[in-house]
């Protein structure tokens, strides 16, 4: 890395830091402005691209060295120097979106304060010292990427275990670092409007309020009554004013389950974005060892983006299961109304993951010779997670967003028989079917070329059919109770089953197979770089999905909470106070798409021109040296 | 430079000019201002080009640029309405502007139809359907009409219940939902043009506006008490018989923990998590208030047979009722609305708040009697669904049955005509012949003045739970449920220990 870069990166953490240290005294003094407009584009836009591009790369940089230093853990036991090389390679594409990222998140704060002021004032009044705390982590986790990525050679050998240590450091503070900036936006939505013990930080302000409600109290009988138990409303009903403690603030309704989502999100993201770098080097490579090397790279990154994708719909069902119980309005308008379509689009794009994640694999294995006996088994797989993604798409609750002629063009606000299937039992049925048919096709591909040589194999093999049919029928059985119970007993008790049916399948299946295979032998080798171009086109159709998939469930977050800044304590007055229709708010994740994915493209190829550059210069090196020997 | 590299650069171009227009929005490609094809055909034509002529790397760029379109074409099929409503003044010289602008609030800002359909055709909905509101408010409730009923309703959803709907609907006026006035009249303009008539004038708000925001905080709840004794007063009072609370001791829960179903009364683990302070003040003060759907305790007569237990689902045509034998053998019953038995009502007040919704009553100037479904009443006067018309009839005038059971055993069934058991004789008419009856042969006398279907859905929790605890109590016990947020409800260790040991 020239100076010069390193002084860009840290001109931008400065800049991220001082716009969030003054942000608090920058809002505080123009509190009388609401709202400013922003050119051209207006405020919200404006925000909204900051705010999404910024997320697209943070959840890059956090993903990213999360299965990098996995990789090279497992480099460093095997002894196996790919994969510690293909780790380092993950992080080189990381350092060069860091920088970007917090340039962007300089730019988001600049805006927010900017166009937001009372908000942003608002906000800071409470997570002041979060935002403290999010600079001192940002430090942190600029520092130790340096030296994690810096000392990559240097630290090899016996020192690689400190190595690790740093990589491990560098998640840690990224994890932190993403989880405190989720309190702020989770607040937003769902901000903790339940009561809370009456603490000494939040006693002075309510003596206040009920001396200002009643001018007749003095502050010792306002405290009359009052214990260490007394239990306050979180918000003043009238100004909003938040009297709870921060931990209130931080710990709300959807903070958990909106960190747990992004962290495993950001996994799937960064294997799926790598998966895609990969693919476009896989395109354009010249050599038979470039190929090997990127097909190689690809399989890495999209086998990752998989593991991150199969939990990810259990963790969304979760986080939509507490915005229910946080305001059950908001949980109809998720799925029961004003979002209604934009979950069914949500579905096309996780079909298309689905269907291109198992394509992929079906491909990859047509590189394993010995692979072909699995291929009879392609058309009824195909065909399961089809009908399976077609289930999940189904419609049901539409009447409430569609005129009564377009409810009759329809026939109904449901399909008579199909319109079962647009129930949330028959979704979650498919969904586990989808999942447990991607795990099989996984299971395939990990078999090919393999013949196990354990005395029980057949036995197993058995055991493992078995398992796979009993699951499946538990799946669907109880898929056929949930439409018999009430939904509390669906959502708290048949759900979860499933869930567990699914998950339990997977972990004892790969411990079966493992042990199978252990000392398998092998009829064919897999053939790295022998891939159709096909199928590394299917990796950017993942990436680009994924990409779109988080922009268009960022506008869901958002949307949620409709006309509000924070959803029933601050109101949205500005011009832009109503949610934009899922068209409006598409084309505009199409135009952060473009922006995303130049901006990626720019960085990668400005790694790949220094790479040249550099290679160049050590051929050159090499021809003057071998010139000199040759004179 | 080739022809061939031409037609790339070309189709690049195109590509690239009709993505942009095609989000934008932009009209479609003018050529002798004749819209020739939308951006959307051009976008797929100039890929097709792309993708055959070009190699690597702009394929590539093709082919993402693409999927990213074809995502945003899919959103663009969508059909939807938006939620911006900017709503400053209302022009009352043009009503049915103002009622498309309440259109607009109906279905964005004021979420009304993510609970209310206006189609009859539609799938009944969670609130009621609005088809024809603008003509049908006018006999919900008798003296009242359109419009003040629809105010009424928008402000003071509560107050009037539509049968067979529960208490859900927020007070639109109050955040997060947040109708202003000339919002909530925009949406009342529209809800009479339904079937009604349009009425310009203004009117007043029911509520204070500015009166509840400065009682709101003037009077933020206070509790006093102390979750821990709360805690234990949820055992004292036996509350933990039926209630489950995670990290308290449950006989029910010890009981039942195999079995799900049989669980009587809603798990309170959550309940701070998604009530207010006011909806649990109400549950234990005032406990069939608002009844937890599956938990409600129910007594119907079908066909002739008894049946007591929790109403686990309910519409239009069919209840659910789970019951109980001795032996605590479960059972779940399908009773059609029309199977139940009409039962004898001797007083024709509160008739809907006693739960009947059908009764059958005769006239004293009619010579058959009358059934319909009981629409709305008033001391004097009960409203009735007929074969679809609304017909309203006197509470007093009306035929009653007497069923006269003398010491000999005999039951004398008939039209009351003079006289009671303090008299010397009553006088029947039995299919129409007069019978005198001497009073000193009568050992009981009922009055009958109708009959009806009934379905009462009660709580299960005593109604006198409120005076059973001590203030103090009271205030512990409501401390300890506000506490039970879900999220922070940790055992303690002393919890983990107690349990463990048991």
């Amino acid at each position: 890395m020239s100076k010069k870069r390193l002084y860009l990166i840290l001109g931008c953490v400065l800049v991220a830091y001082v716009l969030l240290a003054i942000a608090p005294v920058f809002a505080q003094d123009l509190t009388e402005a609401e709202y400013r407009p922003f050119p051209k584009i207006g405020s919200r836009n404006a925000a909204w691209i900051a705010a999404q591009l910024h997320l697209l790369f943070g959840s890059f940089i956090l993903g990213v060295p999360m299965f990098a230093v996995i990789i090279e853990f497992i480099g460093w036991k095997t002894k196996d120097m790919r994969y510690d090389r293909m780790a380092q390679e993950f992080i080189k594409l990381c350092m060069g979106a860091f920088s970007t990222t917090a340039l962007l998140g300089g730019v988001l704060v600049f805006i927010l304060i900017w166009c937001y002021p009372k908000v942003m004032s608002k906000l800071s009044g409470i997570f002041g010292p979060t935002m403290i705390f999010y600079v001192i982590l940002f430090f942190g986790e600029t520092f130790t990427l340096y030296l994690y990525s810096y000392g990559w050679d240097k630290m090899q050998g016996r020192h690689k275990g400190w190595h690790l240590f740093l990589g491990v450091l560098l998640n840690v503070f990224g994890t932190a670092i993403m989880f405190v900036s989720n309190s702020w936006l989770s607040y937003q939505t769902s901000p903790a409007t339940q009561y809370g013990i009456l603490s000494e930080g939040r006693r002075k302000s309510w003596i206040e309020e009920k001396l200002a409600a009643d001018p007749s109290l003095t502050p010792e009988t306002a405290m009359e009554g009052v214990t260490s138990h007394t239990m306050v409303p979180l918000h003043n009903e009238t100004t909003g004013e938040f009297m709870g403690t921060l931990w209130d603030a931080v710990n709300n309704f959807t903070w958990m389950p909106v960190n747990i989502h992004r962290l495993v999100g950001n996994i799937a993201f960064g294997g799926s974005i790598v998966a895609a770098y990969a693919a476009f080097r896989f395109l354009v490579a010249k050599t038979k060892e470039d190929k090997a090397h990127y097909d190689w790279m690809g399989y890495t990154g999209n086998f990752i983006a998989l593991c991150g994708l199969i939990p990810l719909p259990f963790l969304g069902y979760w986080l939509g299961r507490e915005i229910y119980m946080f305001n059950n309005t908001m949980g109809i308008n998720m799925m029961g109304s004003l979002f209604s379509w934009l979950f069914i689009l949500q579905a096309v794009m996780i079909g298309v993951l689905f269907i291109g994640a198992n394509y992929y694999l079906w491909a990859g294995m047509g590189r394993i010779s010995g692979a072909e006996i699995y291929a009879r088994y392609r058309p009824y797989m195909i065909t399961i997670i089809v009908i399976c993604v077609a289930i999940w798409m189904t419609p049901r609750t539409l009447s409430k967003i569609s005129s009564a002629s377009e409810l009759s063009a329809m026939g109904g606000a449901n399909h008579p028989h199909l319109g079962l299937f647009g129930l949330m039992t028959a979704k979650n049925t498919a969904v586990n079917i989808i999942i447990l048919t991607t795990f099989l096709s996984f299971l395939f591909y990990r078999r090919s070329g393999k013949t196990p040589t354990a005395s029980w194999g057949k036995v197993g093999n058995i055991a493992i059919s078995s398992i796979f049919f009993l699951a499946t029928v538990s799946i669907v059985v109880i898929g056929i109770v949930g439409f018999t119970v009430p939904t509390d007993l669906r959502v708290n008790v048949l759900t979860p089953y499933q869930v567990l049916v699914a998950l339990a399948v997977m972990a004892v299946v790969t411990v079966v197979d493992i042990f199978m295979y252990r000392k398998a032998t092998t009829s064919g080798t897999i053939q790295w770089g022998e891939m159709t171009d096909r199928s590394q086109y299917v990796l950017i159709l993942i990436a680009i999905t994924f990409t779109s998939l988080m922009g268009l469930m960022g506008y869901a977050r958002s949307g949620l909470r409709e006309a509000w800044h924070i959803f029933g304590v601050m109101q949205d007055t500005s011009a832009d106070a109503f949610t934009p229709l899922l068209s409006e708010a598409v084309n505009m994740v199409a135009v952060i798409m473009v922006a995303f994915f130049a901006l990626v493209g720019f960085i990668f190829w400005l790694g790949l021109w220094g790479e040249k550059k550099k290679q160049a210069s050590t051929d050159a090196a090499e021809a003057a040296i071998t010139a000199e020997g040759d004179d | 430079m080739s022809r061939n590299t031409l037609i790339k650069i070309a189709s690049l171009i195109l590509m690239v000019v009709s993505f942009i227009a095609y989000i934008a929005g932009a009209s479609a490609f003018p050529i002798a201002s004749e819209n020739l094809l939308p951006w959307s055909v051009w976008f797929l034509i100039s890929v097709i080009i792309n993708i055959v002529l070009w190699s690597n790397v702009m394929k590539l760029l093709t082919f993402s640029l693409a999927v990213i379109w074809f995502y945003a074409f899919v959103a663009g099929l969508v059909p939807e309405s938006s939620t911006a409503v900017n709503l400053t003044s209302l022009d009352w010289s043009d009503p049915d502007a103002v009622a498309e602008q309440g259109a607009l609030v109906f279905n964005g800002k004021g979420q009304c139809s993510a609970c209310h359909t206006v189609d009859t055709s539609a799938p009944k909905g969670r609130c009621p359907d609005l088809t024809d509101i603008g003509l049908n408010a006018a006999s919900r409730v008798p003296g009242m009409d359109v419009r003040t009923y629809l105010i009424e309703s928008l402000y003071e959803p509560a107050n009037y219940l539509v049968t067979g709907y529960g208490k859900i609907m927020p007070e639109v006026w109050k955040a997060p939902i947040a109708l202003s006035k000339l919002e909530i009249q925009a949406v009342i303009a529209y809800l009479e043009s339904l079937g009604g008539e349009i009425d310009p004038t203004d009117f007043e708000e029911p509520i204070d506006r500015a009166d509840t925001a400065v009682a709101a905080a003037a009077l933020p709840p206070l509790l006093t008490g102390d979750p821990e004794l709360g805690k234990k007063v949820f055992v004292t009072a036996a509350c933990n018989a039926c209630h489950v609370v995670q990290g308290v001791e449950s006989p029910a829960a010890g009981e039942t923990s195999a079995d799900f179903e049989v669980v009587t009364a809603p798990d309170l683990s959550e309940i701070a998590a998604f009530n207010d302070m006011r909806y649990l003040e109400e549950s234990v003060l005032l406990p069939s208030v608002q009844i937890v759907s599956g938990y409600g305790a129910v007594t119907v007569r079908a066909n002739g047979i008894t049946y007591q237990g929790t109403l686990v689902s309910q519409d239009t045509e069919q209840i659910v009722v789970r019951t109980k034998t001795a032996d605590g053998v479960e059972e779940e019953h399908t009773i059609l609305l029309s199977d139940l038995d009409e039962e004898p009502i001797e007083e024709l007040s509160n008739l809907q708040a006693k739960g009947y919704f059908t009764l059958t009553l005769t006239p004293t100037d009619a010579s058959a009697s009358v059934t319909g479904e009981i629409v709305s009443e008033t001391e004097e006067t009960v409203t009735l669904k007929i074969n679809g018309e609304d017909k309203t009839f006197s509470k007093i005038d009306v035929k009653s049955q007497l069923t006269v059971v003398t010491f000999d055993g005999d039951e004398i069934v008939g039209e009351h005509i003079s006289g009671t058991i303090d008299d010397d004789e009553i006088v029947l008419n039995v299919d129409g012949s007069e019978v005198v009856i001497d009073t000193f042969d009568v050992e009981e006398v009922t009055f009958t003045r109708a009959s009806g279907k009934k379905l009462l859905v009660t709580s299960p929790m005593p109604e006198n739970f409120p005076l059973l605890l001590s203030v103090s109590d009271m205030t512990n016990l409501l401390s300890f449920l506000s506490t039970l947020t879900g999220a922070t409800a940790e055992a303690t260790p002393a919890e983990v220990e107690d349990a463990s040991a048991e």
